[in-house]
This record gives C-alpha cells, structure tokens and sequence, in this order.
C-alpha cells in the first residue's frame, strides 16, 4: 500500500489551507502528521481519506488516483478514524466493532465466520474481549477510545488514517492508545497515519513525522532529522531545545 | 425617516381597506356616512355597519398581536415566538369554542371574557414545557412545544366538533381567523383590554431588554426575572386573548412584525411595541383586504392569508437561526 | 425474547380491535364467524372491522418504520415524518387532488405530495459548504409543516360544503369505510417498502457512526442518505393515502417498539417500529371509535391526544439531556 500525495493543494471554497504539497507516505510504517492548529493538519488527513476532494494535485495509492477508486474497495485498504466519531445510544461494543465488517459484506450477505473472526481479533487487539457486551457510554474516555480503534481494525485494511486519536485522553491512555498502535503496525506490517498534537509522544510512536507550518510543508523525515530547533521555529514560531531522551533516545523538545 | 413611512404605508393601508369593497363607493359618500348618517341609504349603512367595524377589528387585533409577538420574542430571546405557532392562540380560541358549546351563543361579551384564561393557560404551558422560562429555550425546543400543543387542541376540537355535530363554520373559525364577524364581537371592550396589555408591555420594556441579556446579569441589573416573566405572560395573555375575541387564530403575524419593527427602530424594545402596533395593525388589514380581492367574490379569510405569508418568511428566519440552546 | 412480547401485544390489540367498538361482539361470535363465513361474526370480519383494523395495522406499520427511519438517520428522537412535514405534504397533495378534481390514484398522490414536502425540506435547509445539523432541519421541517397545512386550509375554502367536510376529517386521519382494496394497497405497497428498507438498514447502521466514518467504511454517504430519505418519505405517504395524516404515529412508533423488544440492530429497530406503530394505529383507532357512546372519531384525534403530551415529554427529557 503506497500512499502519495502529488501536488496537493486543499481548502474549502476559495481559501486554500494546504498549496502545491508532495508526500510519499512510507509503507508499513508509523507516519504522524503535526503542526500548530490551522494549519491544515486535519485537512491533509482528510484528503488523504477521500473525505475532501482537492482543489489541484491528487492521491495516489498504489498507482491509482484515489477518487477513481471504488468505495468499498477502497474502504478494504484503507481504515479511517475520525476525531469525534457519533456512538448510536445505548449500542454495546460488539455492535459497534461489528459495523467494522461493512466493507466486506454485500447488500445481503449473513454474517460469516470470517467476520466474527475479525471482530474478534480486533476485539483481542485492544484488550477489550471481556468489555465486549458493554454499552459504549458506560466506558472510560480511554476505554472508549480503544473500541472506536477495534472497530477500524476490525476493517483489516492494511491502512489506518486517525485524526487526533489521543486528544481527549490522559497522558496513560494516549500511550496506552499509541502503544496499541505501535504494536499492531509491528505484529501486522499495518501502515498507520495519524494527526497529532503532542510533540514528545509522536516522536516516541512514530517512525516517519510530516511537519507543517502556517505556509505549508515544513520538513518529513525520521524524528530526530524533523525536530530539530530550526524546523520548530518555522512551524510553530517556538523556540526550543532538541535533547535525546534518556531512556529511548528519541528527540524530545523543550521549549525556551 | 423610516418611522414616517410606517405611518405612510399605514395610511395608504386603512384608506385601501376603507375604499375597496364589492361595492365602490365615491368619496362624498365616507364624509356623508359620518355627519349625516342615512339609514336607508345603503351605501351607509356598507360602510357604518360593515367597513368600518372590519376595520377597527383589524386594527385592534392587529396591534395586538404585534405586541404579543414581540414580547414573546424578547423574552424569550426566540426569533421564531409567535402567538399562533406557540400555541397560544389556539388556546385562546379552544376556551371559546368550548364556551359557545357549553353556554351556547349567550353573550359574546361574556364567552370572549374565556379567551383570556385559555391564552394564560395555553401560554404559561407553553412556556414552561418549552424551556421558554429558563431564558436559554433553543427556537427547536419552545417551536415543537407550540406544535404539541396546538395538535393537541386541534385533535380536541375536532372531537368536540364531531360530538355535537357543529358546523364546519365553528371548525374554520377555529383553524384561521378572520375579520367578518367584526360587528357581533365586543370591540370596545377588546380594544381597553389590548390597550392595557400595551401599556404593562411598555412599563416592564427596560425590565425585559435587561433579561434578555441572560438571568445572572439581569439580575445584576437589579431586575427579577420572575416577576419580569410574569409580567410578560400577562402582556401576552391579554393581547393575544383580545385579539382572538375580536378576530379568531390569527397566526404568524405576531412572527413577521417584531424583525420588521427592528428594522424600523433597531434594538429599543419601547420603541420597537409602538412601532410594531401599528406595523401589526397595518399588516392584518393589507392581508385582510388582499383576502377580499384575491379571488372575488369570495373571501380569503384574514386568518389563512397571514399564514399564506408568513409561512414561507417562517421558513427563511429558521434558516438562518443556530439551532439547539443559545446559552 | 422480547420481540415475542411485541408480537404478543399486536395480535391483542387486534383482536381487541375485532371485538370491540360501538357494539361488543362475543369471541364465540367472532370464532364462528371466521368458521361459518356467516352471522354477525362475518360481517364484522368482512365488512365492518375487518377491513379497518388491517388497514390499521399495515398504514401504523409503514408510518412506524418510516420514523425509525429518519429517526436513526437523522440521530433524533424528534425527526419523524410527521413532525417535519412529510405527511402534511403528502395530505396537501390529497387536498388539492380533489380541489381540482384530478383522478389520480391515492397513493400515488399523497407519494408525490410526501417526496416534494421532503425535497423542499431539504433543500431550504440547505446551505452550501455547511453541514446540516438534525435541528435545522426539523426547525424547516416545522416550517413547512405550518406552511402546507394553511394551504390545505386555503384549498378547503374553495371546496364546496360537504367536501370540505370530508376533507378535514380526512386530514384528522381517519379510518372509516375502509375496505379490502385498501388493505390490500397498503400492505402490498408497505411489503415493498419495508423490504426496501430492511435492505438499507446496514447502511443506516453505519451512517449513525458519523459520514466521516461512514465514507471510511466504504459507504457512498449523500447516495445511502437520500435512498433512505427517499424510502421514508414513501413510506411515510403509503400509510397517508389510506389513513389520512394521523399525527404522532411515527413519531411514537420508533422509541416505543425499541423499548418493548430492546433491538439493538438497524433490522430489529425497524420491525419494532412497524409493530409498534401498529399496535399504536390499531388501538388508537379502537379507543376513537369506543370511547364515545353514538359516536366514531377519526383515529387522528386519538392519536393527537396520545400523541402531543409524549411530544412534551419527549421534549422534556432531550432539555435535561442538553440535546435541545
């Protein structure tokens, strides 16, 4: 699954958020997209997802231009998460993983083995095989979080797209929720892209980080050639210090 | 400036309602009708007995409900507040029907005294079901608490109407308003009554501006909200009551003159009641005498043309209005 | 399960919708009747409440499932057809039908009238680059509601004394002098469309998730939203061209069958919803036509009676929610 964007220009209506940017998301790897706030983070992700149609330029995945694509054959290879996905009242998390399967059943197709099996594996995956009957809306913030992930998951598309999956969350839970992805993405060969906030935490999780600024693309690249104090000041007009962390020896930012 | 062409457009309305008619009449004939009243000149007795009374009828139900409608608005702080569409209308128009059934056609000056609880009642249920009351009722809430409330009456009438065999007059006067029967109804009576309520509009104006900028900093204004909404609730009942004595259900006009009436005067809420009285008045009686010559020789009633023309201005402010709570 | 507890209360009301009325019919009266083909029995069965209480259940049905419908779609306990206009357009159709004395087929009238209050619901709640948030579109809804309803109001000033009289009891909704061709109508037409939307309801499942999530998950989402939409509106207007605009029966049916068979699936809360709107026509008919000695209301008065207080209720409860 290779996922590139060719020079992508995004917005709506006249005013263009992203102009003229050329990515090449790498395979099988952890791709965290930052920056500060408006400056198209989401945006890019959801013309990455066929969620906006671009004003110029186009996706590409594995050659092909993404709104030539069928829907559902899409919906096969590639996963999204939303920010704030909309829970129907009172639905347990085996009902929700389940609607995961929808890519992969017909207009009348029972539910088969095969999809059982997935919901389960997805279910296994975020530790929430014993919460399954649980309605959504009695589950902690973080709880919550990880059915939302098992329903993505239970899509067995070799690529997820998450806007912001750790937001909402406390410091445990957003690593709980990385390192769940991390492990799925090492165990599966499962491309993940996600946009994220926190600096320190993406450059822990992820293998290849995309930074924009207010006038577009700043840098892409692994995260100690990305966080460098130069990149930061174009990004976010911040000054920082760029130190390895001690115990993992990824980048960490200290702002000045 | 623009106040003046409210007076103009006022004028031109009352002489359009006065001069067209099924029978034209020269102008010598008005200023003879009134120093020198023949009775058996029918051309007199056209204008004494039928034009004018219509008119006055027009003119009291119409200032009325401008001013019901822009209370409810204000306080309620709801662009989409209108006697008709809340319900209290038909609350108003129910207690009469149900007087004229159980009283028969007694004395209409007593069954019209029953409009006023039913708009207290209509309104306060209104209000209160509808959020109406905390100040911060989203236009959805209070909107479908007015649509529950008048398909509720509306289902009752239609029982009492099937039940004792009433006409289908009883059931039209019931759906939509009209100025017809001006000279059976008690216009005096209704006008002192209209006319009070817009007196207490004007005296708790400053107290309702001040509410409407939210409970907690009213309340820092020195203003309580309870007696404020109390006294609003009574603004409305009598207005709205007196209108539905003189004219019947009469929807939607409280809705459309309070925005008109801004325009006029921009945000100054006395200014807006004395502007939106006559803009009421004049409205009723342009939509009143379209309804007579739309489809000559029959009549459009009053009632249906206000709903004919405010239904689809209706539809534009909900457009435009952020639904959900506004706090 | 529960679902049988539905079933249960269904074939109750019906047969209590047989055996009551004006006149009490025995169940041995009844029983032989069905053996026989003759006696008072048959004649109730055939002609009388026969005909009425299966026009009742097929036209509570259809109404029932097209609330489920745009319920879930629109993520609303409010948004039923009949709070946002659907049905007053497809009875203002049926009024102007007759006004101007076309002869058309009901159905297909009150269809056109349903799909046109819809598509103008629609796009006056339309505004380019937003998206539509459930309450403006029920706030139009209303909007349009009022609007049609003074048309039909208008229309019946220009109808002759006696039709006009028939056309305000048709559009209280009511179920007198129904017979065997228009249960055969409604429950042919309601087949049809049901099964059009047990086909959608997979894709009403995943639309509840949010379009972002829908779009992931392979989902065509302004196509799945206006086929839904669409299944509603004729839904909604095959209950109207036999049983008038009863009020509230969409807007009851989806929450009540839901409770009663506790369905979660997009399936199951779509067959709760027509069996619970039938059980609300049914009964609502039956206490009309029982409640008052000499007298038969149209079914509509009932169901406005039933129907208005658990609209404030239901008002109530979205407040203390903090969804209003």
């Amino acid at each position: 699954m290779n996922l590139q964007a060719q020079d992508l220009s995004l917005g709506y209506g006249d005013t263009a958020v992203v102009e003229g940017l050329t990515l090449d998301i790498p395979e099988g790897k952890m791709t965290a997209i930052l920056g500060p706030n408006g400056c198209g983070k989401s945006t890019l992700l959801r013309a990455l997802a066929r969620l906006i149609k671009p004003i110029r330029g186009r996706v590409v995945l594995d050659g092909e231009d993404i709104h030539a694509l069928n829907t559902r054959a899409l919906a096969r290879r590639m996963a999204i998460l939303p920010q704030a996905p909309l829970a129907p009242e009172g639905i347990s998390v085996a009902d929700l993983v389940r609607r995961g399967r929808t890519p992969w059943r017909g207009f009348l197709s029972p539910w088969r083995d095969e999809d059982a099996a997935a919901c389960a594996a997805a279910l296994e995956a975020v530790q929430m095989t014993d919460l399954a009957d649980r309605p959504l809306n009695e589950l902690s913030g973080g709880q919550r979080q990880r059915a939302w992930i098992a329903l993505v998951l239970a899509q067995e598309a070799p690529l997820l797209l998450l806007d912001e999956p750790t937001t909402f969350l406390d410091l445990v839970h957003q690593i709980d929720v990385l390192t769940l992805l991390r492990t799925r993405n090492r165990d599966t060969g499962m491309t993940v892209i996600s946009v994220l906030h926190d600096l320190n935490m993406a450059a822990r999780f992820n293998d290849f980080l995309v930074l924009l600024g207010p006038n577009g693309l700043v840098a892409t690249g692994a995260p100690d050639t990305v966080l460098t104090p130069d990149n930061l000041d174009r990004a976010f007009r911040l000054k920082a210090q760029v130190q390895p962390d001690p115990v993992t020896g990824n980048p960490m930012v200290f702002p000045l | 400036m623009r106040v003046v062409w409210v007076a103009v457009v006022f004028a031109v309305v009352v002489l359009a309602s006065l001069t067209i008619g099924e029978r034209s009449l020269p102008p010598q004939v008005y200023l003879d009708a009134l120093f020198n009243y023949d009775p058996r000149d029918p051309a007199h007795v056209t204008l004494l007995a039928i034009r004018i009374p219509r008119l006055v009828a027009g003119l009291i139900a119409g200032a009325a409900l401008g001013l019901a409608g822009t209370v409810m608005q204000a306080v309620t702080r709801n662009p989409l507040a209108d006697p008709g569409i809340l319900g209290v209308n038909a609350g108003a128009a129910f207690a009469l029907l149900l007087g004229t059934t159980l009283l028969g056609r007694a004395d209409e000056a007593i069954v019209a005294i029953l409009a006023f609880p039913g708009a207290a009642l209509a309104s306060a249920a209104v209000f209160a079901l509808g959020g109406g009351l905390r100040g911060d009722a989203g236009p959805v809430r209070l909107t479908l608490a007015g649509a529950a409330l008048n398909a509720l009456l509306l289902s009752l009438v239609t029982a009492i109407v099937l039940v004792r065999q009433e006409s289908l007059e009883v059931f039209r006067f019931w759906v939509a308003g009209s100025l017809t029967q001006a000279t059976t109804r008690p216009l005096p009576e209704m006008a002192l009554v209209a006319a009070l309520g817009g007196i207490l509009a004007l005296l708790i104006a400053p107290r309702v501006e001040a509410l409407a900028l939210g409970s907690a900093l009213s309340r820092g204004l020195g203003t309580r909200p309870g007696r404020v909404q109390a006294g609003a609730l009574t603004v409305v009942t009598l207005t709205t009551g007196a209108a539905v004595a003189v004219a019947g259900p009469i929807a939607f006009l409280g809705l459309m003159v309070p925005p008109l009436a801004r325009l006029v005067v921009g945000h100054n809420l006395r200014k807006e009641l004395a502007v939106a009285a006559l803009l009421g008045a004049a409205l009723l009686i342009f939509a009143d005498t379209l309804g007579r010559i739309l489809l000559a020789p029959q009549e459009i009633r009053a009632g249906i043309m206000t709903a004919l023309i405010g239904g689809p201005v209706f539809l534009w402010i909900a457009r435009q209005v952020r639904p959900g709570a506004s706090s | 399960m529960r679902p049988v507890a539905l079933v249960l209360v269904l074939l109750a009301a019906v047969a209590a919708g047989l055996l009551y009325g004006q006149e009490a019919v025995s169940v041995a009266m009844l029983w032989d009747g069905i053996l026989t083909g003759e006696g008072p029995g048959a004649l109730m069965i055939d002609t009388f409440r026969g005909p009425r209480v299966a026009t009742a259940v097929g036209a509570g049905a259809v109404l029932g499932m097209s609330g489920a419908l745009f319920q879930t779609l629109f993520r609303n306990p409010l948004a039923a057809p009949d709070v946002m206009g659907f049905t007053s357009g497809a009875g203002l159709a049926v009024v102007a039908a007759t006004a101007f004395g076309l002869t058309l087929p009901m159905p297909l009238i009150a269809a056109v009238g349903g799909l046109l209050a819809g598509l103008l619901v629609a796009l006056l709640a339309y505004r380019p680059g937003h998206s539509t948030p459930p309450l403006t579109l029920i706030l139009v809804g209303l909007g349009v509601a009022f609007f049609t309803s003074a048309l039909s109001t208008f229309l019946m000033t220009l109808l002759p004394y006696n039709e006009a009289a028939e056309a305000q009891r048709w559009l209280t909704g009511s179920l007198a002098a129904r017979d065997w061709s228009h249960v055969a109508q409604v429950w042919i037409l309601g087949t049809l469309l049901g099964a059009a939307a047990l086909v959608q309801a997979r894709r009403l499942e995943v639309l509840e998730l949010g379009e972002d999530l829908a779009a992931g998950l392979g989902l065509k989402v302004e196509q799945a939203r206006w086929g839904i939409s669409a299944t509603g509106v004729l839904l909604a207007a095959t209950g109207v061209a036999v049983a008038g605009p009863v009020p509230f029966v969409a807007l009851m049916s989806g929450p009540l069958g839901a409770r009663i068979t506790c369905a979660k699936s997009g399936t199951g809360r779509m067959l709760s919803a027509a069996g619970a709107g039938a059980v609300v026509l049914v009964l609502s008919d039956l206490a009309a036509r029982a409640a008052l000695p000499g007298i038969v209301l149209p079914a509509g008065v009932m169901t406005g009676i039933l129907g208005a207080p658990y609209l404030l209720w239901r008002l109530s409860r979205e407040m203390e929610r903090g969804k209003l």
